[in-house]
This record gives C-alpha cells, sequence and structure tokens, in this order.
C-alpha cells in the first residue's frame, strides 16, 4: 500500500506509458496558480512573505538536518494554499503558523517524525498543538487533501530512463546534480510557471551538459522529441534554468548554512556586476527563443 | 456538510456508511462515504493523510470512482472556541457544522465525497440472476467489464498500490454508460483487510488469493489477479467461483477445482504458515467451470487463477492477452 512520494511509478517493472502519461496530464493541478505569481511579482508583501517563510524553512533544515524533499513539498503546499486563501497582511504570526503547518504535514506524507515543539523552541514560534492541528486541517480544505503533489521529482526517474544511460553511479550523480538544481530554481520567481515535468527536465539538461557534455546532443534529443513535452517551454526554462545556474550562487545555499534571504541578496549584486557565462543553446528551429534570452542576459548586464 | 442532501444510505461496509446525496447547489448525485478521523496531539493522523491523498491522486483514472472533495466535521462542540484565531485566515471555507454530538474533543469525521455511480458489479449480477427477465450478460459486456477492471487495477498497480479487496460489491457501474470503476480503494488497509467489519459481518473470502489464505506475509500485486479471475469467471457464471465461508473450507473449494498444489506447481507453498496437509485433489477442467466462455477467455483465467504468484499473468499484460482481440480498444 505503499507509494514513493518522489518517485511515484513503481520503477522496478517497465514505466507504463499510461500512468506516465496521467502525471502529465495532472501535473497542473499541483501548482500554485497564475493569480499566485502575478501576486508575487506585484505585491511586496506576498513576496517577502514567500522569502521569509522559505528562509525560515531552510532554518530549519539546516538545524535539524530534514530531508531537502519534504521542505520541497512544504513550500508546494505553501504556494498552493496561498494561491487560493488570501493572507491577511496585518498579522504577523500567519507565515509562522503556515510554514509549520505545511512542515508538519509534509512531514507526515515522507513518515518523517517532526517534533513539532523542538521546532518552534529554535524558531522563537509559540503555538500550541491544537492551533497547529487546526491550521494543518485548514491547509488540507484548501488543497482539497491532494497532498501527493506531482513535483518535479516525479519525473525525475522517468526522464532518466528516456536518457538510456549504462552506468548507474552515474546516473546517481546526475539525479544528484538535478535535484540541486531543482531545489534552487524553486527560489528563482520566474521559474515558478514552468510546469514540473519542464522544471526537471531543464535541470537534467543542464546538468548533464555539466558532467557529460558529449551525451548532451542526445539526452536533449530525447527529451526534445518525447511527445508530452512542450518544446517551446522547455526551451526558455531551460535557457533560464541555465541561467541561473551560470550565477553559480547555488552552491552556497546546498552546501552550507547560508540562509537564501542572504544568498538572494548575493545573487542580486552579482547579477547587476558579473556578466552571465551560459552555454549558448541553439535550435535550429526556434530563433525567436534566443533572442529573447539575450535580450534577457543583456537586462542582467 | 450542509452543501450535501443526504437522501438513502447505499452501502454499509467494512469502514463506515455510504450515503446517497445530492449536492444542493449543483443538484447533481454523489456518494458520501464516511470514515472517522482521530485526532492526536500530533495533529492529523499521518496514516490518513497519506491515504486519502494517495486516493485522491489514483482517482484521476478514468477507471478508480472519482473523489470530488474531502470534507472534514469537527466532532467537538468546543471547535469555535479554541479555533477564532483560525476562523479569521479562512473565512471563505466551511469547516463544517458541528453536527455530531460526540463529545471527546479529538474526534472528527471525514467525509469522502464521489461521484455516484448507479449500481454495483454485485448488484447488477443479481439482477441478472434473480430479476425480473433474468439472462447470462452478454459476452461482450462480460469482455468490456474485464478490460476496464484491469485498466484500473494495472493503474494501481503501476503506482505501486494493492487493493487487496477486489470484489464485485467493489466496483461500480453506470450500467447506461457500460463503464466500470474500481471503488473502495485503500482506505485503513494500510496492514491486513480485517476479518469482521465494524458491524461484525463477516468479511467476503471468495475472492482471496491462496497466498493470502494461506498465510503468507509478502504479497504482491498477483493478490488482485486473483481477484479479478474469480470476478471473471463469476459474471460468465453469475455465480461465486469458490463460495466459501471459512478459510479453510475456501482453500477447498480452491483445490477442488485447481487441484491441490504442490511443491512442483508452487515452490515454497508447503512452507507457508497455514499451510497443513490436505485431501489430494487432481486439477479439473478450468472451461467445465464456465462452459459458456471461449477458449481465450478460458485461457487467460487460467492465467489469473496460477497458484504461484509470480506465474500469475500481470494486469498489464493482461490488457494485451488474445481474449480482448475482438474488443475496440481504441474507446477506452
Ligand atoms: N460512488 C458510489 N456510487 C454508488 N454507490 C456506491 C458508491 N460508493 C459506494 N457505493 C455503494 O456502497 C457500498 C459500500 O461502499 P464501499 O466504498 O465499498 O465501502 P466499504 O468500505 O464500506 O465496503 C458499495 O458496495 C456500493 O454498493
Ligand atoms: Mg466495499
Amino acid at each position: 500500500m505503499d507509494f514513493d512520494l518522489e518517485n511515484p511509478l513503481t520503477s522496478s517493472i517497465e514505466i507504463q506509458s499510461d500512468s506516465i502519461t496521467g502525471l502529465f496530464d495532472s501535473e497542473s493541478d499541483y501548482m500554485p496558480s497564475r493569480s499566485f505569481l502575478q501576486c508575487l511579482e506585484a505585491s511586496a508583501f506576498y513576496h517577502s512573505f514567500r522569502q521569509d517563510a522559505i528562509s525560515t524553512l531552510f532554518h530549519a533544515r539546516s538545524s535539524r538536518n530534514y530531508d531537502h524533499f519534504v521542505l520541497y513539498l512544504a513550500i508546494n503546499y505553501m504556494d498552493r494554499f496561498i494561491s487560493r486563501q488570501e493572507i491577511p497582511q496585518e498579522k504577523p504570526w500567519v507565515p509562522q503558523l503556515l510554514v509549520i503547518a505545511c512542515l508538519s504535514l509534509a512531514a507526515k506524507m515522507k513518515n518523517k517524525h517532526f517534533l513539532i515543539s523542538d521546532f518552534q523552541k529554535e524558531e522563537g514560534f509559540i503555538f500550541d498543538a491544537q492551533t497547529i492541528s487546526r491550521m494543518e486541517l485548514v491547509i488540507l480544505d484548501a488543497l482539497n487533501w491532494r497532498m501527493r503533489s506531482i513535483t518535479p521529482f516525479s519525473f525525475m526517474s522517468f526522464f532518466i530512463s528516456l536518457f538510456e544511460i549504462k552506468d548507474p553511479p552515474l546516473t546517481q550523480i546526475l539525479k544528484d546534480r538535478a535535484a540541486e538544481i531543482v531545489f534552487v530554481a524553486n527560489n528563482e520567481m520566474k521559474l515558478l510557471e514552468f510546469k514540473p515535468s519542464i522544471i526537471v527536465a531543464s535541470a537534467l539538461l543542464v546538468a548533464s551538459h555539466e558532467l557529460f557534455p558529449l551525451q548532451f546532443p542526445s539526452f536533449k534529443c530525447s527529451i526534445f522529441s518525447y511527445e508530452h513535452v512542450n518544446k517551446d517551454k522547455l526551451l526558455q526554462c531551460f535557457n533560464a534554468v541555465q541561467e541561473m545556474v551560470g550565477l553559480e550562487w547555488y552552491q552556497d545555499i546546498t552546501s552550507s548554512s547560508i540562509s537564501p534571504l542572504s544568498v538572494l541578496d548575493r545573487h542580486c549584486r552579482k547579477s547587476k556586476s558579473e556578466t552571465t557565462n551560459t552555454t549558448t543553446f541553439s535550435s535550429a528551429e526556434l530563433p525567436q527563443e534566443r533572442a529573447i534570452k539575450r535580450r534577457r542576459i543583456d537586462g542582467y548586464n | 456538510m450542509e452543501k450535501y442532501e443526504k437522501l438513502e444510505k447505499i452501502g454499509e461496509g467494512t469502514y463506515g456508511k455510504v450515503y446517497k446525496a445530492k449536492d444542493k447547489t449543483t443538484g447533481t448525485m454523489v456518494a458520501l462515504k464516511k470514515t472517522r478521523l482521530e485526532m492526536d496531539e500530533e495533529g492529523i493522523p499521518p496514516t490518513a493523510l497519506r491515504e486519502v491523498s494517495l486516493l485522491q491522486l489514483l482517482s484521476q483514472s478514468l477507471y478508480v470512482v472519482r473523489l470530488l472533495t474531502v470534507e472534514h466535521v469537527d466532532a467537538s462542540s468546543d471547535f469555535s472556541s479554541t479555533t477564532s484565531n483560525k476562523e479569521n485566515i479562512h473565512s471563505n471555507t466551511t469547516t463544517g457544522s458541528n453536527n455530531n454530538n460526540n463529545n471527546t474533543k479529538n474526534k472528527s469525521n471525514l467525509y469522502l465525497v464521489f461521484e455516484y455511480l448507479d449500481t454495483d458489479l454485485k448488484k447488477f449480477i443479481d439482477s441478472h440472476r434473480k430479476g425480473p427477465n433474468p439472462g447470462p450478460l452478454s459476452p461482450s459486456l462480460i469482455q468490456s467489464f474485464l478490460f476496464q477492471l484491469c485498466k484500473g487495477v494495472a493503474h494501481c498497480h503501476s503506482h505501486g498500490v494493492l487493493h487487496r479487496d477486489l470484489k464485485p460489491q467493489n466496483l461500480l457501474l453506470d450500467k447506461d454508460k457500460g463503464i466500470l470503476k474500481i471503488a473502495d480503494l485503500g482506505l485503513g488497509r494500510s496492514f491486513t483487510v480485517p476479518l469482521k467489519s465494524y458491524t461484525h459481518e463477516i468479511v467476503t473470502l471468495w475472492y482471496r488469493a491462496p497466498e493470502v489464505l494461506l498465510g503468507s506475509t509478502h504479497y504482491s500485486t498477483a493478490v488482485d489477479i486473483w481477484s479479478v479471475g474469480c470476478i471473471f469467471a463469476e459474471m460468465v457464471r453469475r455465480q461465486a467461483l469458490f463460495p466459501g465461508d471459512s478459510e479453510f473450507q475456501q482453500l477447498l473449494h480452491i483445490f477442488r477445482l485447481l487441484g491441490t498444489p504442490t511443491e512442483q506447481h508452487w515452490p515454497g507453498v508447503t512452507s507457508l504458515r497455514d499451510w497443513h496437509v490436505y485431501p489430494q485433489w487432481e486439477p479439473q477442467l478450468l472451461a467445465r467451470a464456465v462452459p459458456s466462455l471461449g477458449p481465450d477467455g478460458v485461457d487467460l483465467l487460467s492465467k489469473m487463477l496460477k497458484y504461484d504468484p509470480a506465474e500469475r499473468i500481470s494486469a498489464k499484460a493482461a490488457l494485451d492477452h488474445p481474449y480482448f482481440d475482438t474488443l475496440d480498444k481504441s474507446q477506452y
């Protein structure tokens, strides 16, 4: 009866085409809404709300050693919740309560024990257990109990299987690097609009470009020719991810306890002063994409 | 829950009552399945969380009954006073009414709101046996129902989920459209299927795989395929293939038709926990148990009823069996 959240299809047998199609069909249901993305862009309140929440979560991770995936899931719940529910601006405790309840739910989904009291002590929160469980219910209600989010990780094994890599250790290295990129991409506002499958496909391409440049063209070809992948979107997203990785600020976030906020600050400073060194990704069919990308890079300089 | 008008009780099974109800705003029929949610100091129990959300994910298949929404209803009467803070955040969601006099603070109910289907396969088969104009199910209908059943089972299995209680009562039908969907997936089933339901009604053993009956602890997707085989035969016969009334009788029913299993046909069988010495029966001709079924159908059935779970056909492979060659698969 159990089920692996990161890997929803039992990949031991052959990957089942109907079910993978189902994942592609319903992935948008687990994304934050379009209006949420607009809100993030337009409202300083939401923007800093999300940044604060993410930095609290990352702080919790470094001190409590949470697995990355639990945090990813918690952020997904938070984004989806905010997409459906107005957050009162005048109540500063709301973000804290939301973060703690999302983290608690995500930990339960992964069957990770989560000691609310420890977390509260460290983060200086003061909610009683009942308040937190009520908040859990409010979140469940808003998300209609759809807590098995389809995330980029749901597609990871599937896309890797398209690459037909013979060597298991290489697969693992590729996976780890792509996972790192996916986590960092979650902090990048402009990447939030892309579907989970597109994010992970881009992350895998960028990772494979770094790790196995020789095989990259054939990986690229197999992902781009897969029917459920929107090629324009993939190209856009790939370029954006490439650009993000080119800035090389992400390593701090994954290897040290620097809070994402300070990292993001650095990111901004860096991107203003340094030229990005992104690999040119050419596509004969879509010249306009390159133009867009160039404009974007120009904007940074 | 004020959104729904309860019409009648349509089922009372293993975990709770099922009601037919009408969505007051849209007028559509739904099935409400009530289950208890025991909250503890740690809030929502992880099992409930994991299972309901799994149901949400699986029910996106056409062949699984659709879970429309989940409504949480607090049973405690002091709910509103302890949560006034929270009410401010979500003033536009309903948390339900306190329509239950249960005075334990941590007890509450979950209503799973499903799409409503007009009947289940058990009632349907019964109506063909004893209704006003009894008669066999048409071969093409059996073929179509079995195909949809295999699709649904393959879907669950591809997500690593076993149903473990497939039986005609748990297969819902839309008679007019000829649609079959799997219901009753997975709640409270994390460990074992209970022998007695909460109403102390005996849970049927008729569809239970021999390895489960013999106390095997590591069972797999093959247990569901065994049940599918039993259901297939039952659609053809209009009566159960192995109607045992105890675990021992259940095994004897199986052995009498398929022969008493041996180490040769099923390696490891004699070391299963509940293995005993049984009368030695020779296998009978399976075709005789399902006289109206053609040779392809009998072949598929025999592959679903293999003793050795490792040899039993998978749901996915069953979809490609020649029995379905005459089916227009494009419509599924
Ligand atoms: N969505 C539905 N539409 C119509 N009838 C239903 C529906 N769900 C359940 N039923 C009826 O209620 C019975 C019990 O429901 P089920 O989900 O199997 O719960 P239990 O765990 O109690 O067996 C079913 O056998 C069926 O007859
Ligand atoms: Mg049932």
